[in-house]
């Protein structure tokens, strides 16, 4: 008797206890019905973390209805693991940033949510006024997925303390002169190598294919060789192409030169995991030259002002060729599930509009949308040269299997590199592996 | 049964049912759909599409399957036998009988307490191949430096010997065990001429084959799940999982396919040839363990 008691107490509890968490619930969309909350994730770290943070805050104190929280996830350019269990589970953000050039694929999985019909609503000019490139990657079977948020390009940084060391004029790799020539940039950066007595790197001219602390990818040097890395018209991955295999070619017979593991080893010595970013390689002097993009201007800035750069081109095959260098870049999203459909396009849309680019500029990013593109005097002297690279810039290609690519080439080049791998059969392998995939979700 | 059997009984089962339901609910439901799902192209959302043993012939041909599988059993291989020599080795050094034994027992015991993600955090400073205090140690002693991060060759055996920073928690099963053998038969032992040696070859080590079978099941299940340390050390995989793909293991390959190209399906698939293996291994185990293991009561 007393047992059937304690059960029925203990049951009760548990019922008066869900009928409180119940309660709770119900008061606070009564009192959310004023000011719309949404949330807003990004897996983006200092310094662009806080100047997205300083947007949140603008674009809230600007609109009175709704209150955007800000929150940093963990996350990256191809791991969206967060996002993918959050959304699943129906707790996902109303907004999220996502790297541009996978928005297919999410869209493809389901991951996002299909925002023509709400940017019809309030804004058909949206289409037209961002960069065609950028705003290509938002789209999915004719249905936009995103708005396009920044781009960037990638040139060529040189330490000019370095390079004068090594006897050249620095002055000889201003953009003025036009790009140079590979041949002549594995001339200076050979003479700027150091080693120890043991062998090992302690200074290195240039790593080309790095990807740890700068930009030397597959799709680097597979553009500046002329590739063409899909055909968009019949859905075919082609990184057999030999543009790009001649790019692969480069970049093996460049780490011949150095030494495969020792490049490797120069690498997790001075940019190991979790390498802070003041301790960048190029930033302390170890490294003569490096591809990377512009937002590297204001890690210098903040981190080692003090340092002697430039910027040039990326050097090209043959003296006389056109430059060549790709653009990439973020956009804004709206995860699957959301419940504040026209309030999250309101926040999106205002923060890949010509407010929000622009203050996002601040920390060294180039902007999309056309007309702030066209007012040079927006920018400072170091980032129009970024600017001016891109009327020249490819795009990687806007395939639902754009992830799964990436990762397949960037094996493939530690295949070449360190294994010295014949380029040939490594690149087929990729296509073998990702043509099956994207033949699904085309 | 009589009454108030089945009334113990259904009072029972209604104690014990918030296990129950959270152990159908949250444990073979999934188990199960994971079976279904291997069957299917399914990216986590949306309706999974049935096609049959696709993924099972996809997954013979993949080379990062057989890759990580390899990788996988390089880990366990090494890090399961070394985790049972270091593990007995400490709690033989637990076990001595001095005043100050308990200081001993905790500083042994210390680097257990760190979780996983903190250590390869620390194993990031600690193995640089200029600055990090190990190659300092090895160049001491005129010995080449080690790339364990960069070089494919020692990454794997990197996360081998970092397992063995965590080796406290089964020393301390060790302990137990070697606190319950009776000191008499090593009294006898001594009587009959026999020294430190002797006694440990001949009565603690098969005294402690029912802990070491334990240790060696335990470190099977886990050792063919090593995952956290990997990510860490190559930020999380993304684009590959260290040089060479050298720590690519295997469930971190079930994560990527899972999380980073949302092949629900594939992964499930991946899933269940581990789970069939660990299950074969497992069963190898116990039935190679009766011609070794020695239970005192025999």
């Amino acid at each position: 008797m007393k047992r059937s008691v304690l059960i029925l107490l203990t049951g009760l509890l548990c019922l008066s206890v869900l009928a409180a968490n119940g309660k709770k619930e119900d008061t606070a969309a009564a009192s959310g019905s004023d000011v719309v909350s949404l949330k807003f994730w990004t897996s983006h770290t200092p310094p662009d973390s806080d100047t997205l943070k300083a947007m949140v805050e603008t674009f809230n104190a600007g609109h009175p209805g709704i209150e955007v929280e800000f929150i940093q996830v963990p996350g990256s350019e191809t791991d969206v693991a967060k996002l993918m269990t959050a959304v699943r589970g129906g707790t996902g953000p109303d907004a999220y940033m996502l790297d541009r050039f996978t928005i297919a694929q999410r869209a493809a999985s389901g991951v996002l949510e299909d925002i023509t019909g709400v940017m019809n609503k309030k804004d058909s000019a949206m289409a037209s006024a961002h960069v065609p490139y950028a705003w290509a990657e938002t789209q999915y079977k004719g249905k936009t997925y995103g708005l396009p948020f920044d781009t960037d390009s990638r040139v060529l940084y040189f330490n000019k303390d370095l390079v004068k060391e090594a006897g050249y004029d620095p002055a000889v790799l201003d953009p003025s002169n036009g790009p140079q020539t590979i041949e002549f940039i594995q001339e200076i950066a050979d003479k700027i190598n150091k080693t120890d007595g043991t062998g090992q790197y302690t200074q290195v001219g240039f790593i080309p294919y790095d990807t740890k602390y700068s930009q030397g990818w597959h799709y680097t040097w597979g553009f500046v060789f002329g590739g063409k890395f899909a055909d968009l018209a019949s859905m075919k991955v082609t990184p057999t192409d030999p543009g790009v295999v001649a790019g692969y070619q480069f970049i093996k017979d460049w780490a011949a030169h150095m030494g495969p593991q020792k490049v490797e080893t120069f690498i997790s010595t001075y940019a190991p995991p979790n390498n802070p970013p003041e301790q960048d390689p190029f930033l302390i002097g170890k490294v003569g030259m490096m591809v990377n993009g512009d937002w590297v201007l204001h890690s210098i800035k903040q981190y080692h002002p003090e340092l002697n750069w430039g910027v040039t081109y990326l050097p090209v095959p043959e003296k006389g060729d056109k430059p060549a260098t790709w653009a990439g870049g973020w956009s804004m999203v709206i995860p699957t599930g959301c419940k504040n459909m026209d309030e999250a396009y309101e926040f999106i849309s205002w923060m890949c509009g010509e407010e929000g680019e622009k203050m996002y500029m601040k920390t060294a990013h180039l902007p999309t949308i056309k007309s702030l593109l066209a007012d040079d005097s927006s920018f400072d002297a170091n980032h129009l040269f970024f600017k001016e690279c891109l009327d020249f810039a490819s795009s990687r290609p806007p395939i639902p299997a754009g992830a799964l690519y990436w990762d397949g080439l960037t094996q493939a080049m530690g295949e070449v590199t360190l294994n010295q791998g014949d380029v040939k059969a490594a690149l087929q392998q990729v296509a073998d592996q990702v043509q099956p995939q994207l033949d699904a979700l085309k | 049964m009589t009454k108030t059997e089945k009334r113990n009984l259904r009072n029972g089962l209604i104690f014990v049912s918030p296990w129950i339901v959270g152990f159908l609910c949250l444990q073979v439901y999934p188990i199960l759909y994971s079976l279904r799902l291997s069957f299917t192209r399914y990216s986590g959302f949306g309706k999974p599409v049935s096609v049959g043993l696709e993924n099972f012939r996809t997954l013979i041909q993949d080379p990062l399957f057989t890759k990580s599988l390899y990788n996988t059993f390089f880990y366990t291989v090494w890090a399961v036998p070394l985790g049972v020599v270091v593990a007995i080795l400490i709690a033989l050094a637990m076990n001595q009988r001095v005043r100050e034994v308990a200081v001993y027992r905790a500083i042994l015991y210390l680097p257990s307490i760190l979780p996983l993600f903190a250590l390869s955090f620390v194993w990031i400073v600690f193995s640089n191949p200029r600055f990090g205090l190990l190659n300092y140690i090895l160049q001491g002693l005129g010995l080449p430096i080690i790339d364990f991060i960069g070089n494919p060759v020692w990454t794997k055996p990197s996360i081998v010997l970092l397992a063995q920073l965590g080796a406290g928690g089964p020393a301390l099963i060790f302990l137990a065990g070697l606190r319950g053998i009776p000191r008499e038969l090593y009294e006898s032992a001594e009587i009959d001429g026999a020294g430190a040696m002797r006694s440990f070859w001949s009565i603690t080590l098969p005294m402690l084959t029912p802990v070491i079978l334990y240790d060696i099941i335990l470190g099977l299940s886990m050792g063919l799940q090593v995952f956290t340390q990997a990510y860490i050390i190559t930020s999380g995989g993304v684009n590959m999982a260290g040089p060479n793909n050298s720590l690519l293991f295997y469930v971190f390959y079930i994560y990527k396919n899972a999380f980073q190209y949302t092949r629900m399906g594939y992964a499930s698939a991946l899933v269940w040839v581990l789970f069939v293996i660990s299950m074969i291994l497992a069963l190898s185990v116990f039935k190679w363990a009766r011609s070794w293991v020695h239970y005192g009561n025999e």
